[in-house]
């Protein structure tokens, strides 16, 4: 196995409450991680310290390692921006910039410094055709961002994330507020999007994660209770706690 | 949510239980008549079968409808996959009563070959198999339910001596041929119905542990063979 992520004996810590325990987990390239768990499981947590964005709560502190490709991103010499153009990260709720639909994808590429016009139109077209967005909007390109569809706005944000070439795709609850059209179009672009990247998907919609996932992690109060292969965990699981919140005995 | 799924569920295992029952009578008269060659006792059996595939439509529209509406995963998953299976099992046990009385119907006057031969005991060897096997469903039990996949082995030897028995008979009395061969289909009748026993075995298995035991000593045999 080809791992991308390797975690090892992971803490994490606000103020003095422990919310991530222990965490061991080896994340394989170009798959689709699914992370199931109830609220407060800390499976968000975990998916921001995966490039250190919780970094930014003065008052969280981890112990254990994390590594990428090998080298430990919680390293002192370890570039912090470089961490996150190669670990891009969608969020549940799309937000589009107040710009155009063409400027929101380049926004990222221009502040890297790209400033070839040909580049960035090439990188438009690709990043909105790998977020299934392009046959939608390419006709209306310098149309507002903020204009689109909450599922649309979505897609340009994965989109925005993509046009930075990233090795990494964190999704925290990318389809939470989407319709079912808008969801399968997510989840298909995804489907695509792993032969090229690897995908790390934090959803409360355990049947997402049956769906998309190759892999599926089950957190529990800041433990992983089990990891393993997606048709296994839905159908055998090995642990009691796996088989009560995913037949929705509890959660 | 769970609630109105845990009703679903309860109103389908209520549903077994009593196609299991309705089957478990259907094939008690059905081997009482064999026993004793009162063929009144068979009266019935073949109306009734209607109840068992009015129940089997019913289990299969339960399921459907658990299926399409709460999408089971896991152990919730496995019971409604065998809840199908059994449903099936069950209805095709039903289906053998009928056969079954219709075969002593048809060898009422050959009683005693029957008595000579040890069909009576295949018969209520195959008759504790399905009963154990419900048994096996109604309580989640395991262990109950590789006794039933044990025993098959046994029911399949008496299956070959009792065929051995009925062709040395034909051989040397040609005029039983007829009832003999009625007895022979009889055999196969019961020997199928200990499979379908089994089978439902399989399935609690596959429900309560997580396993697939089905074909393990065929497919064990061809892995052996392969590696040879």
């Amino acid at each position: 196995m080809n791992s991308k992520f390797q975690i090892q004996n992971l803490n994490f810590y606000f103020n003095s409450e422990k919310v991530l325990k222990e965490i061991n987990l080896e994340i394989p390239a170009n798959k689709i991680l699914g992370i199931i768990g109830p609220s407060g499981s800390g499976k968000t947590t975990f998916l921001r310290s995966l490039n250190r964005m919780n970094d930014f709560e003065i008052t969280s502190r981890i112990e254990g390692k994390i590594l990428l490709d090998g080298k430990d991103i919680y390293n002192s010499d370890f570039d912090v921006v470089a961490l996150r153009k190669k670990v891009g990260m969608v969020f549940a709720m799309p937000v589009a910039l107040p710009m155009s639909i063409y400027e929101n994808v380049v926004y990222g590429p221009k502040l890297d410094g790209i400033n070839d016009k040909n580049k960035l139109s090439e990188l438009v077209e690709k990043s909105l055709s790998a977020a299934y967005l392009w046959d939608e909007v390419k006709d209306r390109l310098k149309t507002s961002g903020m204009r689109l569809s909450g599922g649309q706005q979505q897609r340009l944000c994965l989109a925005r994330v993509l046009a930075m070439e990233p090795d990494v795709i964190l999704l925290d609850e990318p389809c939470s507020g989407l319709d079912p059209i808008s969801t399968a179009k997510i989840e298909d672009a995804l489907a695509q999007l792993k032969k090229e990247y690897t995908i790390i998907l934090v959803t409360n919609n355990t049947k997402q994660a049956a769906r998309v996932a190759d892999n599926t992690a089950f957190f529990l109060m800041g433990e992983m209770i089990e990891v393993g292969v997606t048709k296994q965990i839905f159908t055998s699981p090995q642990k009691s706690e796996t088989n009560d919140y995913i037949t929705g005995r509890f959660g | 949510m769970r609630e109105h799924f845990n009703q679903e569920i309860e109103n389908l295992k209520t549903s077994l239980i009593k196609m299991a029952s309705l089957v478990d009578e259907q094939v008690g008269r059905a081997f009482d008549a064999m026993e004793t060659g009162d063929i009144e006792l068979c009266r019935g059996i073949k109306s009734r079968d209607s109840e068992v595939d009015a129940y089997d439509n019913l289990i299969q529209t339960q399921c459907e409808n658990i299926l399409a509406l709460f999408q089971p995963v896991a152990v919730d998953l496995r019971f409604i996959i065998s809840a199908m299976m059994i449903n099936n099992q069950l209805e095709r046990c039903g289906d053998i009563a009928v056969n079954i009385a219709q075969r002593v119907k048809k060898t009422k006057e050959y009683h005693s070959i029957m008595l000579e031969s040890e069909i009576l005991t295949m018969g209520k060897q195959a008759r504790e198999m399905l009963k154990r096997a419900i048994d096996s469903f109604v309580n989640n039990n395991c262990e109950l339910a590789s006794v039933v996949i044990e025993s098959d082995e046994g029911v399949d030897k008496l299956n070959k001596q009792i065929f051995k028995f009925l062709i040395a008979r034909m051989q040397a009395h040609p005029d039983v041929i007829e009832p003999c061969s009625h007895l022979i289909v009889l055999t196969r009748h019961i020997e199928r119905l200990a499979d379908h026993a089994t089978n439902i075995a399989e399935d609690i298995v596959f429900y309560v542990d997580a396993k697939i035991v089905a074909h393990k000593k065929k497919l064990d045999k061809f892995n052996r063979d392969e590696v040879n």
